[in-house]
């Protein structure tokens, strides 16, 4: 490792190395001991490919420049190099553009030194092994060749003679040399050098090893290897040498460079009008995810053997919610990862709603979109998937737990966070799929995304399915959803953020009404939501037949009877309907009702598990009366009958008891009413976190940053391990503890803790605390000279170090 | 928020709120492109079908208008699905043409060459065609005009008929308006019809269908024939032709079950078209008999199966559709939109009811109460015999009779289903009965002595259900029907629609017997009516029987 990488780091500011990881957070997870560590961290290839996962494709472009040539390189070369690739001229845009790329790079550790020299940070090299597609350097590629055959390429080449590597490199680097060896090749030869200068330069060839010279060579591949403009690389395998290729790129690295990411296309919308869509959307979603749980609330489907939904469950939820099958995915899913819905037992189990969702019901629309809408952001669950068969040719059926990508929230990030910066403030813009797919290849070239183009597919199609979108441009109460750019602009806003898109949408969704309007039809129409009272009481006295924006009920004998069913009485009904209606309550509506009522309750039905039937009252009158028969509660229906809730066996046996001689009958008519319960899972569901994507916390930057400096602090100055303090351990209690070492973390101050280590015994150590998070302390440990992670419970106590 | 009259629901329907003050120019604007589906008083329902998108852009009308206007009106943000699905269902129509060629005679043209290779490759299409001419076009079958647009319209590409039409064989027709004109909807609605080339005319019963047929046959004047549904409405058809325009008794003839002749103007029942003998249709060849120049099918909703498989090979005559809905209980609106054409007109019939042209129609449904006695034997009867048995039970004719006496001073007609019951009814209001084994001749008769006011009280079997005409009919008993159908029920109603001479409102009563099918058929009965706009009320045997 590169010690000059390593005091590089070091001497940038606190300030500086916070940006730092707040733009690389995966160099402080686990927070490195001291800035050697850091250091390491962040030239390790995985944490250089995170990042440059990141780079947009100018950036990435600066940094494959610098990489190719040789280091250090200064501010001004670069920059011309740079500008050599651009499309269009090395306007300010391009300036202004370059020194912010620049910076930008050092911020982020992939490049160190000052203008005069600008380095690559170590590993930067080795992860970009073809920097814009060139191929690797001669010394490299020819690094394999035997001496004898490096001597007779040299010699080919009208060098001097030698075998060294190093000597064809040089001659391969000089223009003229290179012009010359271009100059005698066959034309087919020089379209197949065009074929490989703009990458990739590796092509396959068979027999790629042959060892021809410039006298013996026939085929256009052969006057190529013969003359070092191809090194092979492999039995079949060719590739381009760098200074080759950049000899054939005339000089330049890369070509139609440019230093802004490429215009969205796209419709410009009516700010208004597509806020009020996308406001109706959000209605008609929160909407189909309540219907969806109030059917499965009576009528569970099944959970398939393998988890998830069976397709005709899915089809039933589409047919009911009339939407496609994709959209019903969607609501679906979207409910199971808010938690609205789960699965009620893991063997032969059914999808249910659960408690949350009886809570979520109650809210107000707007709070409820806000949970759904927040829920789809920051899920990595796929619904788009569903109906399509896997590399193993199985159908993903909906809620199957395979059914995620870990990358689709980011997508739907970075694709609605595109979306909130087109267009103007008053024309939103509705770009095409094409652009937005084109704007992430630009912002991400380097990204490698399983069916990115698919998942950006599915976010732009569904934002606008639940309401986040409207026309295809964001809206205003979807923007307020989207995370803020930088992580250290603020630390926790997440509630405020779900706050004001539901106060922004609020104002756009139809007000409840507390009217209906009602027909002879036996319809009533209600032109827009209805208020809790009056939607729950038409909801059980008419039948749903349309929804949209209004919805329309039915009265039926059927529906009215449910009604009287619940308990409500006629006069009830009708006073009920009067008070809601605005118009008078039409002739044979009010008919019906009360037709209905009239023969409502005639007959009555109840259960009894055994009777009684005598012919003379007075004896029935006798067992009445007997105090004996208490216990059978019995019920006198008819002079000659008795209802009794016991069985048949403890009737009789008790009659006979009481002396009389009572026979067994056989039963008939028995009625079993059953009654339809309305299901719910046993608790909350357990919910995932879903994953992070908005990176870390400002506190959190801060505190591993403090970290790292102690921790180098120490590493520099070979502090000697402390000596615990003699005496008896500190004990506190666990709360105590808690805010000792919150307060030491916030002063930086040491503190001296009792620790029981992982074989249980009981440790004395003085600690400089960094952070705490997740049940652990990460500090730097004065008396073993190193940042360790201390497990909170096993700290036994903490105390004031005395001066 | 814009507080537009209309609501679009996610089902595709639009409901109208009537009494909005912008509720009569959004019925206008939306009523090319949505079929009317119920009109009760506040709020009326509109369905956009792919049918009824197709008819607005045979009509001239663009996706763009549509989703306009429904932007426009709309209370709700209307779905963007929505607004897609119409804009690319509307794209679908006129992709592919039928057009005439020089050489070739009848050619399929497209003007997106993805999409005719998709029909293309139909196995159904297939046979239907000729030679690849080019790219864009490939020649048809002349004979498979009809058959054609029937399949490409299931494959939901609906193909434009520019084919055009032959003339027929020339006959001097005019219009003879002397006493009475052509009202301004009967004449747009001609006009429409003639400027489309082929198609349908959605009118109320009542609004003078027949009428808009003579003035259609002005335009053309060249042969016709006239498809009808039976012998009686052939009659009426003749007799309304020979007084609104100048043809003679002569140059109109009459093919029926009785008489066979074939005359410049042929009037013939779909019955008799579509007679079978040993199965051969027999009289096919009538559609050949001359070169007609123009076809009229009267009560299109109603046009048998068959009479549609003839009229595919009739393309190349111009066809007009006379209608009240153009809902078909068996579905084959695709059928009528494809082998006769699309809507050509369709009257704002609210407006004509307005206007005096049809009479608002109350509807008032009397329930009648069983005895003891008749609802056991009810609840004995057999399952196939229950409706017979409250159909036609005793009470039912003691409230008929209290009913028709309400009326002293007006023309009733009392409609029923069984025979039994109809005569007992005649017997006792002294009533002359029809049913099927009257004469025509005798039918006629009492028909016009009724007209006449000779007669006031009338009792039909459902053969008077279709087609005749009894202008002064201002109340209407009906005692039973099959009541499944709910053209059936329109077309009673349509019987006491007809504007009176009095003015005044007509009276439509049902005869209900209380707790049995019949009130379970009476609540179909209610709820098409209503939706039909008519005012309905339910009242109790007794209160008549009481008012007595």
């Amino acid at each position: 490792m590169s010690t000059e990488f390593a005091e590089w780091l070091r001497g940038r500011s606190d300030e500086q190395l916070r940006e730092l990881v707040a733009l690389r957070p995966e160099l402080i997870t686990p927070v490195p001991a001291h800035v050697e560590g850091l250091a390491g961290r962040a030239s390790s290839p995985s944490a250089i490919g995170r990042v440059l996962d990141r780079l947009d494709r100018f950036t990435f472009a600066v940094l494959e420049t610098l990489a190719v040539l040789a280091s250090p390189v200064a501010y001004r070369p670069l920059r011309a190099q740079v500008a050599r690739g651009l499309r269009g001229p090395a306007d300010s845009v391009f300036e202004a553009r370059f020194r912010e790329t620049v910076d930008r790079l050092r911020s982020l550790a992939l490049v160190h030194g000052t203008d005069r020299a600008l380095v690559p940070a170590p590993g930067v090299r080795e992860v970009l092994d073809a920097p814009a597609g060139l191929g690797p350097p001669a010394v490299e590629v020819f690094r394999h060749y035997h001496r004898e055959r490096l001597a007779e390429l040299v010699e080919d080449l009208g060098g001097g003679g030698g075998g060294a590597k190093e000597e064809l490199a040089a001659l391969l680097a000089d223009r003229e040399t290179v012009a010359r060896l271009v100059e005698e090749v066959s034309p087919q030869a020089r379209s197949a050098l065009d074929e490989l200068t703009w990458g990739p330069a590796g092509g396959r060839v068979p027999n790629a090893r042959r060892e021809v010279r410039v006298d013996t060579a026939r085929s256009p591949i052969e006057q190529l290897l013969a003359r070092a403009l191809l090194a092979a690389t492999g039995e079949e395998s060719v590739v381009l040498p760098r200074e080759v290729g950049l000899f054939l790129r005339d000089g330049r690295i890369h070509r139609d460079l440019a230093p802004v990411p490429p215009p969205l296309d796209g419709t410009a919308r009516d700010r208004v009008l597509a806020d009020r869509t996308a406001a109706g959307q959000a209605f008609t979603f929160t909407r189909a995810v309540e219907e969806l749980c109030e059917r499965w609330s009576a009528d569970p489907p099944g959970v398939l053997r393998g988890g998830g939904l069976a397709v005709r469950d899915l089809k039933r939820a589409a047919t009911l919610l009339d939407v496609p099958e994709w959209v019903a995915a969607l609501v679906i899913e979207v409910a199971h990862a808010a938690g609205l819905v789960a699965a009620s037992g893991s063997v032969d189990g059914d999808w249910m709603p659960t408690p949350v969702y009886d809570a979520w019901k109650v809210r107000a629309t707007e709070e409820r979109w806000v949970t759904l809408a927040t829920t789809w952001l920051t899920m990595d669950r796929v619904p788009g998937m569903i109906g399509e068969r896997d590399e193993r040719d199985r159908l993903r059926s909906a809620l199957h737990p395979d059914l995620r990508r870990a990358a689709a929230p980011e997508i739907r990030a970075t694709t609605l966070g595109m979306l909130a910066v087109a267009g103007g403030p008053d024309a939103p813009l509705a770009p095409s799929l094409e652009a937005v797919r084109e704007r992430l290849a630009w912002e991400q070239p380097r990204r490698r995304i399983t069916d990115r183009d698919r998942l950006v597919e599915f976010a732009l199609r569904e934002a606008e399915q639940i309401g986040v979108t409207g026309l295809g441009a964001l809206s205003g109460h979807g923007r307020a959803l989207l995370p803020s750019a930088s992580p250290l602009a603020s630390g926790s806003e997440g509630g405020s953020r779900t706050a004001s898109a539901a106060e922004l949408l609020a104002p756009l969704l139809p007000e409840p009404l507390d009217h209906v309007l009602l027909q002879a039809d036996l319809t009533a129409v209600a032109p827009g939501p209805l208020t809790g009272e009056l939607g729950r009481w038409l909801a059980l006295a008419a039948d749903v037949e349309s929804t949209g924006g209004a919805t329309v009920y039915r009265f039926c004998e059927s529906s009215i009877r449910r009604a009287l069913d619940a308990g409500q009485g006629a006069d009830e009904m009708l006073a009920m309907l009067e008070r809601h209606s605005t118009t008078p309550v039409p002739q044979p509506l009010g008919y019906l009702v009360t037709d209905v009522a009239r023969r409502h309750g005639r007959m009555r039905i109840g259960t009894a598990s055994a009777y009684v039937r005598c012919d003379d009252p007075t004896v029935l009158d006798e067992v009445m009366a007997d105090r004996r028969a208490i216990p059978l509660r019995l019920r006198r229906l008819a002079p000659t009958v008795i209802a009794s809730k016991t069985s048949r066996a403890t009737l009789v046996d008790s009659l006979r008891a009481m002396g009389y001689a009572p026979v067994a009958e056989s039963l008939d008519g028995d009625v079993i009413v059953t009654q339809l319960d309305v299901r719910r899972t046993e608790g909350p569901p357990q919910l995932r976190a879903p994953a992070a994507f908005t990176g870390l916390d400002a506190e959190v930057i801060t505190a591993a940053v403090r970290a790292v400096r102690a921790g180098d602090a120490a590493h520099r100055s070979r502090r000697r391990p402390v000596d615990a303090p003699e005496g008896q351990v500190p004990r506190s209690p666990a709360t105590a503890t808690i805010g000792a070492l919150r307060e030491a973390i916030r002063q930086g101050s040491q503190v001296w803790i009792g620790y029981l280590d992982s074989q249980g015994n009981a440790t004395s150590r003085i600690l400089e605390p960094a952070r705490m998070e997740g049940g652990y302390l990460t500090a730097y440990d004065e008396t073993r000279a190193a940042v360790h992670r201390f497990a909170l419970h096993r700290i036994t106590g903490v105390a004031e170090i005395q001066a | 928020m814009a507080d537009g009259p209309l609501i679009v629901q996610s089902d595709k329907t639009l409901l109208l709120e009537v009494d909005h003050e912008q509720a009569d120019e959004c019925r206008k604007t939306i009523a090319p492109f949505a079929e009317l589906e119920r009109a009760p008083e506040h709020v009326h329902t509109y369905r956009v079908t792919p049918l009824a998108l197709w008819n607005a852009r045979a009509a001239g009308h663009d996706a763009e208008q549509v989703i306009d206007a429904l932007i426009g009106y709309s209370r709700y943000p209307v779905p963007h699905a929505l607004l897609v699905d119409i804009a690319e269902t509307m794209a679908r129509y006129g992709r592919l043409r039928l057009e005439k060629h020089p050489v070739h005679g009848l050619v399929l043209t497209s003007t997106d060459r993805a999409v005719l290779e998709e029909v293309l490759r139909s196995k159904k299409i297939q046979p239907l065609l000729g030679e690849r001419l080019d790219g864009d076009a490939v020649a048809v079958h002349p004979s498979e005009r009809g058959n054609i647009k029937q399949l490409l319209l299931k494959l939901g590409w609906p193909a434009e008929d520019l084919a055009g039409y032959v003339d027929g064989e020339a006959h001097p027709i005019e219009l003879a308006e002397d006493g009475w004109e052509l009202r301004s909807y009967q004449r747009e609605a001609a006009e429409a019809f003639w400027h489309g080339g082929s198609g349908v005319v959605v009118l109320p019963c009542g609004a003078g269908k027949t009428i808009v047929g003579a003035a259609t046959m002005a335009h053309a004047r060249a042969t016709t024939l006239i498809l009808v549904t039976n012998t009686v409405s052939a009659h009426q058809w003749k007799q309304e032709l020979l007084r609104r325009t100048s043809l003679t008794e002569d140059e109109i003839g009459e093919y029926t079950g009785t008489k066979k002749e074939i005359r410049p103007v042929t009037i013939a029942t779909y019955q008799v078209m579509t007679t079978r003998r040993q199965g051969v249709y027999r009289h096919l060849e009538l559609f050949d008999a001359r070169d007609w120049g123009l076809i009229i099918y009267d009560e299109v909703h109603l046009l048998p199966a068959p009479i549609f498989r003839m009229t595919a090979d009739l393309q190349a005559r111009r066809r007009v559709g006379l209608t009240a809905t153009l809902v078909r209980e068996d579905g084959r609106e695709g059928d009528v939109f494809s082998l006769i054409g699309p809507k050509r007109y369709d009257a704002p019939w609210k407006e004509m009811e307005n206007q005096g042209w049809i009479a608002p129609a109350d509807c008032v449904e009397v329930r009648v109460t069983l005895s003891d006695e008749e609802r056991l034997a009810y609840a004995m009867a057999d399952s196939e015999e229950r409706y017979r048995f409250c159909a036609t039970t005793p009470s039912k004719t003691r409230v008929t009779e209290a009913l028709v006496r309400r009326h002293p001073d007006e023309q009733v007609l009392v409609i029923g289903q069984y025979i039994d019951q109809l005569d007992e009814l005649g017997e006792h209001l002294g009533a002359p009965v029809i049913k099927g084994e009257t004469k025509v001749k005798e039918r006629e008769r009492l028909f016009q002595a009724f007209r006449d006011k000779e007669i006031q009280v009338l009792v039909v079997s459902k053969v008077a259900n279709f087609s005749i005409d009894l202008p002064e009919a201002s109340v209407a008993v009906q005692v039973s029907g099959t009541f499944g159908s709910r053209q059936e029920e329109a077309q009673r109603l349509g019987r006491v629609l007809r504007p009176k001479s009095g003015g005044g409102g007509a009276r439509f009563y049902s005869v209900v017997s209380r707790d049995t099918v019949d009130q379970e058929f009476a609540a179909h009965r209610q709820r098409f009516l209503a939706e039909q706009g008519y005012a309905y009320q339910i009242i109790d045997a007794d209160d008549v029987l009481a008012g007595d």
